[in-house]
């Protein structure tokens, strides 16, 4: 297929499509809503459904709903909504069944604004919902890399019976970028019989597949702990992504910067490196399971004297580099969070502040 | 072959078709022919990648650029400044008025009609053959009737806008353009002009465009990029009065 010039939003949508998902069930909400716009025309188009859910909290019970039939389902929202959603993601994390979220964040806390932000690093990474469970969570920097990511998300939902987070700030929703698609892939989850909901008719005996979050049994609930702990073992050593920039050269300082972030920063190493600067950078592509190893190792290259969390958040993401450089340099933070991104100029004088 | 236009000119489009960098290009294209222009940013649908953006460029060459008031610059909220009405009774040699996308964006000027009156206006719709719903013929034609519906006004004419931003090659602008001639021909409304990012423009055949040329220097990029200089005098003192009258 030839390229097309598209809005992440409008990309994302259609990579899932690709992706074999139709079933898609939103609530609108800036920066995020021109995937439902898209979706609402794609859809019929398709065979697939779009239904627009009462509230973010209706929508994501849904989700579950479809996901428990064994359905390939998926959901688009921004910051506050999906707070709203995080009590389901947690049940449908507990349940172990597959879905697909996307967060195009918008500034927080609160209301916020609807200008970009990865504000919500924490609420992906580290919780959001309750309870013992973790999110696969994929931060593309570009519309091609998003429409990668959501193709990936659904087959690592199905691998993991676990929820993966699409986490993209507001640019990444809106900017426009020449994309590329595969063919539309007309395929269901392969493993669905073995837990979903579908029916007795696809059952080998009598007994039934049971999906539930609830278990008073103790011995039940550590044990479904323990199932759950041992997916996130095995994320960490199957999922982990990361991409490095100029890491080959002797670089003094080294950013850890994700998302449209990282692109703002690998324009700042250019530019430094002109100058006769040299600056190494490395870029999760997933952030949970976080690259530990890549960062460790970048940082511990020979002439490197600090590291820096590049983000468009308070410092969210300093305690996993902290955790990752084990204490052997000191960890900066650099950022904003009202909206406006750092320019690759507030990049470099930070940066050059830690020569 | 030199662009015209002037009077009211209403540019309309599906999302991302690019009429925002199509008002800003043209506004700065007629000033430096010597038009007193004004551009009005109707956008009241998103709030990502506006005129706004390319204000202090577009004011320090004396284009007057007309957008809601600063406190509400970035919010998703329908605010129409009253001064877009006074602007279209008394309009100046070239009014642009970059409205926002899809027949949603257009709703905003059926509440205009009575200021329109029965002034003279055109309403030129973007299109961009390489975005999604414009592909075809009949998307595009979808998406006037739909524009036309919401804001009771009638499509007079075509801009085509074929790129890939950076990726955009010379067969892409030839084809495009050949496209909107179609739909042109089809429509029997007249393709106004066609654009080109302005690093292809000294190698295309302008006979093999056959129709006026406005070159495209990217305002609207992404914060990793820089926008392209655009050309003519910058008045400092004219971007620094403008500046005071505003605060």
């Amino acid at each position: 297929m030839a390229k097309v010039l598209m809005k992440g939003n409008e990309a994302i949508g259609e990579a899932a499509i690709r992706a074999g998902c139709l079933n898609y069930f939103a609530y609108p909400i800036t920066p995020q809503s021109e995937v439902a716009e898209y979706l609402s025309r794609r859809m019929p188009e398709v065979g697939g459904v779009f239904l627009q859910g009462e509230s973010e909290v209706a929508v994501s019970y849904m989700i579950f709903g479809a996901a428990a039939c064994g359905a390939r389902v998926f959901t688009t929202s921004s910051s506050p909504g999906i707070s709203l959603m995080s009590e389901a993601i947690s049940y449908i994390a507990a349940a172990q069944c597959p879905a697909v979220f996307v967060n195009i964040m918008r500034g927080g806390p609160g209301l916020g604004g609807i200008l970009p932000s990865q504000a919500d690093y924490f609420q992906s990474v580290k919780g959001g919902g309750h309870g013992d469970y973790r999110l696969l969570v994929m931060a593309p920097a570009s519309v091609q890399e998003a429409v990668e990511m959501v193709m990936q998300a659904f087959p690592l939902s199905e691998k993991y019976r676990n929820p993966v987070m699409i986490l993209g700030d507001g640019l990444i929703g809106q900017m426009m970028e020449p994309v590329e698609f595969p063919d539309h892939l007309r395929t269901e989850p392969t493993n669905k019989d073995d837990w979903a909901t579908n029916g007795m008719a696809f059952r080998k005996s009598d007994k039934r597949n049971l999906v539930k979050s609830l278990f008073l049994d103790p011995d039940q609930l550590n044990s479904n702990n323990l199932t759950l702990k041992a997916k996130y073992e095995q994320m960490k050593q199957e999922e982990i992504r990361f991409e490095t920039y100029n890491t080959d050269s002797d670089y003094r300082v080294l950013l850890v910067s994700y998302g449209t972030m990282s692109r703002v920063c690998r324009t700042a190493i250019d530019q430094l490196k002109e100058e006769g600067v040299e600056v190494g950078m490395v870029r999760p592509q997933t952030l949970f399971p976080f690259p530990e190893e890549a960062v460790r190792t970048a940082a511990g290259k020979a002439g490197c004297r600090a590291v820096a969390s590049i983000e468009m958040s308070m410092g969210q993401m300093v305690e996993d580099v902290e955790r990752s450089v084990r204490g052997s340099l000191p960890v900066h933070w650099y950022g904003k969070c009202g909206g406006d991104v750092p320019t690759p100029e507030e990049i470099i004088d930070f940066t050059r502040s830690l020569l | 072959m030199e662009i015209r236009l002037d009077g009211i000119v209403v540019i309309v489009g599906n999302y991302g078709s690019g009429k925002t960098e199509v008002a800003v290009n043209l506004a700065v294209v007629r000033r430096n022919a010597g038009i007193e222009v004004r551009i009005a940013d109707l956008d009241l649908v998103n709030p990502y990648f506006r005129t706004r953006q390319a204000r202090k460029q577009l004011e320090a060459r004396g284009v007057d650029v007309v957008l809601p008031e600063d406190q509400y610059l970035n919010a998703d909220l329908p605010i129409l400044s009253p001064r877009i009405a006074g602007l279209i009774r008394s309009p100046a040699p070239l009014t642009i008025i970059d409205v926002g996308g899809d027949d949603v964006g257009a709703t905003v000027l059926a509440s205009l009609a009575d200021a329109f009156g029965r002034q003279d206006f055109q309403m030129l719709q973007v299109v961009n053959p390489y975005r999604p719903f414009t592909e075809t013929i009949e998307g595009c034609l979808k998406i006037q009737a739909e524009i036309e519906a919401s804001s009771r006004q009638a499509v007079t004419g075509w801009i085509a806008n074929p790129h890939l931003l950076d990726e955009t090659v010379a067969d892409d602008v030839y084809q495009g353009a050949d496209f909107v001639k179609n739909l042109a021909e089809r429509t029997g409304l007249p393709l106004e002009f066609v654009t080109a990012p302005v690093e292809l423009v000294d190698g295309l055949d302008a006979e093999r465009i056959g129709r006026p040329l406005l070159p495209i220097r990217r305002q609207l990029v992404p914060p990793w990029k820089q926008a392209v200089q655009l050309p003519g005098i910058i008045s400092k003192v004219a971007a620094a009065a403008k500046t005071a009258k505003g605060a």
